[in-house]
């Protein structure tokens, strides 16, 4: 059956929570539907999906990849133009301990910025249903339901006082 | 437009009874329920903590016994090698619970609640200065006298340097933070003494005075403990760095090491927080208190201890790097002697355990930062290290044999302790818990008025679809 | 807190963004003052590179003088942002919320201006690629790794990627903001910039974890770039009085004194260009000026201990170099106003609670610490070198050349400038921040008093 996708807009919080309530009782899950909103509420307020994700991951790789990378940068220069200054030996660790130090941190700090994108599922650019007016303080309600289920979602989403209702594009 | 609660705002609160939860997923606590419950472990003396008395008690005599043997031998600058491990265990025992009282009074200025029941632990951990100043007598007789040497007091004939500098100073520390401790209890003393009979029920209604709770004696209460709490911390600070100079590199020729005092007053409010963590845990397990330790406390208490560990580590590497840079003779011949090479393995057990162990294995993952077991058991690690480290900084300082000289020659070789020195390390320790464990028996351990406080200040809301611990502000 | 009205999202979009939209005439004037200002030190700098350093007052001992001195200085403003980005982030400070980009977008600034000085004080600066980057530009010559000069590259770098990634992962909601409210070729670049957001839970979700974990990784680099820059001067064994160990933590809590002080000046001064008073207000300065204090005493912890062991060693170089700090005019004067402007003064005012809630006196003693703390930076260096010893055939003295102030003066505006400029095309405080602090915010009834309180996810 194809799936289409609906937005209710409400004005305050709360309703878009009793339409969720709402969606929920005419037998949608979680997963059908999603908040849109401009300011982050604390996680469950609005009776959302659980989210998961392997964030933790990313600075871990990224750490590794930048701590290899600065050994290697250090080392391979040093025994390159292995040159004694100031009686220090070639490959001197305390030295490259620090860009070593350093090389990590850029990697971890890197990738955890990738990581946050990936998981955000950003960058993504194709048309989508949004209403300007999310920034000015609505709740969007975002559905994705069976063609069938259609009307029975927009009674839902207008009893529990959606002040518009937007289809997306065929 | 945008409305953001659907429920009415906050309950009325009575003052004397009212019930919240600790948090979300904490248990309810109320005002009556702390004092009763508070009252009940401050007067209960079971037989297992008569027997954990008694038995530090005999340790703690026999390290008196085997100072008091050793010092017949000689209490000056010639037996200065003989009090080595007596310098190191008091240093250890000076920073890691002359810094706890630091602990209570910044986690207060802070101003969060997780604190509260951890406040307490850590004020009376200022009764161990007494045994502090008692050890530090000695060690003021056997320091050289400063002429001829490097001082932090400029001239040998600067007044006073340094042993009455560094006596008044660690006096007037071990004062302040008593007083800290004597206010912080009076709220509590009145309490417990309208719930017990006997000696104790006596001592505390004596030394509640004229508290009555009056609305002035509360302000004047926060006042004093704030200015009480900046004073003790100046202080602190001052004295472990007086310490550090005088009794470690002043006694070391050619050593200019700058961060060497911040470094040991950072290892005393580490090895503080440590020794406040593992306190609490016991008093959790053994003391009936589980509900008001919630996971909280050990989970933001491990942020810090993290902190901290981190900035050990950085105050270790900024003085390496720049002793290590130079090869200058005298810096290398130091950093053989308490780093590579004499001392290498209580530095080797330092660094593990002050830094590595208790960061990369244990705080750094999430899963062990939350939960109890988990910055306890770093905070064990910490403690282990921090000794070791007075053990690799105190032990070859007072073993050096020419003070005067212009530097340090040669590397010394390591003194291991002997008999003696081991009882006389177990003695302290163990009077310092000794003394610890009883102050617990005249002074409730939990604070029982910063408990109440917090009940004020905490609920839990209902926002939409999910409950949330609201806490208050009063600025 | 207790000061705050409550505002409507349309009210904190059209405040919040006005200036990126429509900007008073105030804001160019003062634009195009500071971009007078910025070119005139372009071209002194281009004098310099042309004429060579002879133009400067820099001369054998001094060959460090006025543009390094500015190069710590603005290094260390650069350590605001994390400071109060990170730390109020991870302790949960509700009165973080209008500083921290602000704050962030200093950082960037300070940081960026701090590294043309020694790229430019090199004379040939072009040279400075090959210096600092491992690229065998030489024929099998490398940077050496073994270099103090090399790892402040590495630390910079690094600092200087990591706040740019974090003040744009935070910058997202806002560019979205911005996205709905704009049309034509800007709606265009802010869709772009913004990369589909749409705040789904998912999103907001990511955003708290990016703030928590990317202010817990920055911190322990900020700590780092500073000690670095301090390694500059403590490895040196000729330089007694630069050559102790606790550089490293009293260049970074200088820093962390100069950076917090700059960050309140900077935001007394957009709230006056931005007419933001009902989002910077007394309650967040009078909790910067609380911090401030805590700073203010623990950076005097450190001054006293490098103080006191420069004199404990009684190195008869390092001996002479105090005494030219603080007994030879005119570095004796500057040796006082430094002590006076950097702590005495703003320390003894920021105990009384009126003055860290006048935005007058704020911005007063703000301006004199960091006043304060450049003469650190300039009686640190010039002195140390002035007086030290081996392979020294003179003990000369420095004074300035007007390119070099020009230089100087330049820097000052060029952060200003681009801070600004940033605020024609971003918003400066972040709208979701400001917007989630009215969803959290509550009361307690305690008896007849209404607490302000906040809710906590646990």
């Amino acid at each position: 059956m194809a799936k289409k996708e609906l937005m209710g807009l409400f004005t305050d919080a709360g309703y878009a929570a009793e339409a969720g309530d709402a969606l929920e009782r005419a037998g949608l899950t979680k997963n059908d539907y999603d908040f849109l909103t401009d300011t982050p509420y604390p996680e469950g307020a609005l009776g959302e999906r659980h989210i998961s994700h392997k964030i933790y991951v990313f600075p871990f790789i990224g750490a590794m990849l930048g701590l290899t990378v600065a050994i290697l940068i250090t080392a391979g220069t040093q025994v390159s133009y292995p040159l004694i200054t100031g009686g220090k030996p070639v490959l001197s660790v305390p030295a490259m301990a620090i860009i070593s130090y350093e090389g990590t941190m850029l990697g971890a700090i890197l990738f955890t910025v990738l990581g946050i994108l990936f998981e955000s599922r950003l960058p993504y650019f194709r048309k989508r249903l949004y209403d300007d007016r999310i920034t000015e303080g609505y709740i969007g309600l975002v559905v994705e339901v069976d063609d069938s289920k259609v009307s029975d979602v927009e009674r839902a989403l207008t009893q529990a006082g959606a002040v518009e209702i937007k289809r997306a594009a065929a | 437009m945008h409305s953001t609660h659907s429920l009415p705002i906050g309950d009325d609160v009575h003052t004397k009874d009212y019930k919240v939860q600790l948090s979300v997923h904490g248990e309810e606590l109320d005002s009556k329920t702390i004092i009763e419950d508070v009252s009940r472990g401050f007067f209960a003396f079971g037989a297992f903590y008569k027997l954990a008395l008694l038995a530090l008690a005999a340790l703690f005599a026999v390290g008196i016994v085997v100072f008091v043997i050793r010092a017949a031998d000689g209490l000056g600058d010639a037996s200065r090698h003989q009090w080595d491990y007596l310098a190191a265990v008091f240093a250890f025992i000076v920073s890691a619970a002359g810094c706890a009282p630091l602990i209570a009074v910044a986690l207060r200025m802070t101003r969060n609640h997780w604190r509260r029941p951890i406040s307490r632990i850590a004020e009376l951990y200022a009764v161990v200065g007494l045994l502090s100043l008692l050890m530090f007598i000695p060690l003021l007789r056997v320091l050289p006298p400063i002429d001829g040497r490097r001082t932090l007091w400029f001239t040998d004939e600067f007044p006073g340097a340094p042993v009455w500098w560094n006596f008044f100073g660690l006096l007037g520390l071990v004062i302040a933070g008593l007083a800290l401790l004597f206010v912080s209890a009076l709220p509590d003393w009145l309490q417990t003494s309208r719930r017990g009979q006997g000696f104790r029920a006596g001592f505390a209604g004596v030394f509640a005075g004229r508290w009555t709770g009056t609305e002035a004696q509360w302000k004047l209460h926060r006042a004093v403990l704030a200015i009480m709490g900046a004073f003790y911390f100046l202080l602190l600070i001052y004295m472990l760095s007086i310490i550090n100079t005088d009794f470690v590199m002043s006694l070391v020729p050619g050593w200019k090491d700058a961060i060497m005092p911040a470094h040991q007053a950072l290892t005393g409010i580490q090895s503080a927080l440590a020794l406040v963590l593992i306190t609490a845990f016991l008093v959790r397990t053994f003391g009936g208190y589980k509900k008001y330790f919630p996971m909280e406390v050990f989970w933001s208490s491990s942020k810090i201890l993290m902190a901290l560990c981190l900035l050990w580590a950085y105050f270790w590497f900024a003085a390496f790097m720049t002793f290590w840079y130079g090869r200058m003779p005298v810096e290398q011949t130091i950093l053989k002697t308490f780093m590579f090479e004499s001392y290498f393995i209580p530095f080797l057990i330092n660094i593990f355990c002050s830094w590595l162990i208790p960061f990369f294995g244990l705080l750094m993952w999430n899963p062990v930062r939350k939960s109890v077991w988990g910055p306890t058991l770093a905070s064990c690690f910490i403690l282990v290290g921090a000794f070791f480290m007075m053990v690799r900084l105190y032990v070859p300082a007072f073993n050096i044999e020419d003070v005067t000289a212009f530097s340090l020659e040669t590397v010394p070789a390591a003194v291991t302790p002997n008999a003696g020195d081991i009882f006389i390390i177990i003695g302290a320790l163990s009077g310092a818990v000794f003394l610890y464990m009883l102050a617990a028996k005249f002074i409730p351990i939990i604070s029982i008025w910063e408990m109440k406080e917090g009940l004020l200040y905490q609920r839990v809301r209902t926002l939409f679809r999910s409950r949330f611990l609201m806490v208050g502000k009063p600025d | 807190m207790q000061e705050a009205k409550v505002l409507s999202y349309r009210q904190i979009n059209k405040d919040l963004l006005g200036n990126i939209f429509k900007s008073s005439n105030r804001y160019w004037l003062i634009v195009g003052f500071l971009t007078i200002i910025v070119l005139g030190a372009f071209a002194a700098a281009g004098y310099m590179i042309n004429r060579g350093l002879w133009v400067t007052g820099l001369n054998r001992p001094i060959f460090w003088g006025f543009m390094i001195t500015n190069f710590v200085f603005w290094i260390g403003i650069s350590h605001a942002g994390v400071m109060l980005s990170a730390i109020l982030r991870l302790s949960k400070a509700e009165w973080r919320r209008p500083a921290t980009r602000a704050a962030e977008v200093l950082t960037i600034f300070s940081l960026m201006t701090a590294v043309t000085m020694p790229i430019i004080h090199t004379g040939r600066p072009w040279r400075t690629l090959y210096w600092a980057f491992p690229f065998d530009f030489q024929r099998g010559i490398w940077p050496d790794v073994r270099s103090a000069l090399v790892w402040d590259p590495s630390a910079i770098n690094t600092y200087l990627t990591s706040s740019i990634m974090f003040v744009f992962v935070a910058l997202i909601p806002d560019l979205a903001v911005l996205r709905d409210r704009s049309t034509g070729l800007r709606r265009m670049i802010y869709t772009v910039l913004s990369m589909g957001w749409r705040g789904s839970p998912r999103q907001w979700k990511l955003q708290a974890i990016a703030g928590i974990l990317l202010s817990a990784l920055i911190l322990p680099v900020f700590v780092s770039v500073h000690s670095i820059v301090s390694f500059d001067f403590s490895m040196t064994i000729s330089v007694k009085a630069w050559h102790s160990t606790i550089f490293a933590p009293y260049f970074v809590i200088g820093a962390v004194l100069s950076g917090v002080s700059g960050v309140v000046t900077v935001m007394i001064f957009i709230r006056w260009l931005f007419n933001w008073e009902d989002y910077i207000r007394r309650e967040h300065i009078d909790a910067l000026g609380r911090l401030l204090i805590v700073i203010a005493l623990a950076w005097f912890y450190f001054f006293a201990l490098e103080f006191m062991f420069g004199i404990y060693g009684q190195e008869g170089d390092e001996l002479a170099t105090r005494h030219m700090q603080m007994f030879e005019p005119p570095w004796s004067w500057l040796f006082l106003t430094f002590i006076i402007t950097a702590f005495f003064i703003p320390l003894g005012l920021w105990l009384f609670r009126d003055v860290r809630r006048s935005f007058l006196w704020m911005t007063i003693t703000t301006l004199l610490v960091n006043v304060g703390m450049w003469l650190e930076r300039f009686l640190i260096i010039v002195p140390g070198l002035a007086r030290k010893q081996g392979f020294t055939g003179t003990w000369h003295t420095y004074a300035p050349s007007a390119v070099e102030i020009t230089i100087i003066v330049g820097t000052f505006a060029m952060v200003l400038l681009l801070f600004l400029l940033f605020a024609k095309v971003f918003p400066l405080i972040p709208l979701f921040d400001i917007k989630e602090g009215q969803v959290l915010k509550d009361e307690i009834k305690i008896g007849r008093r209404r607490v302000p309180a906040v809710i906590r996810e646990d």
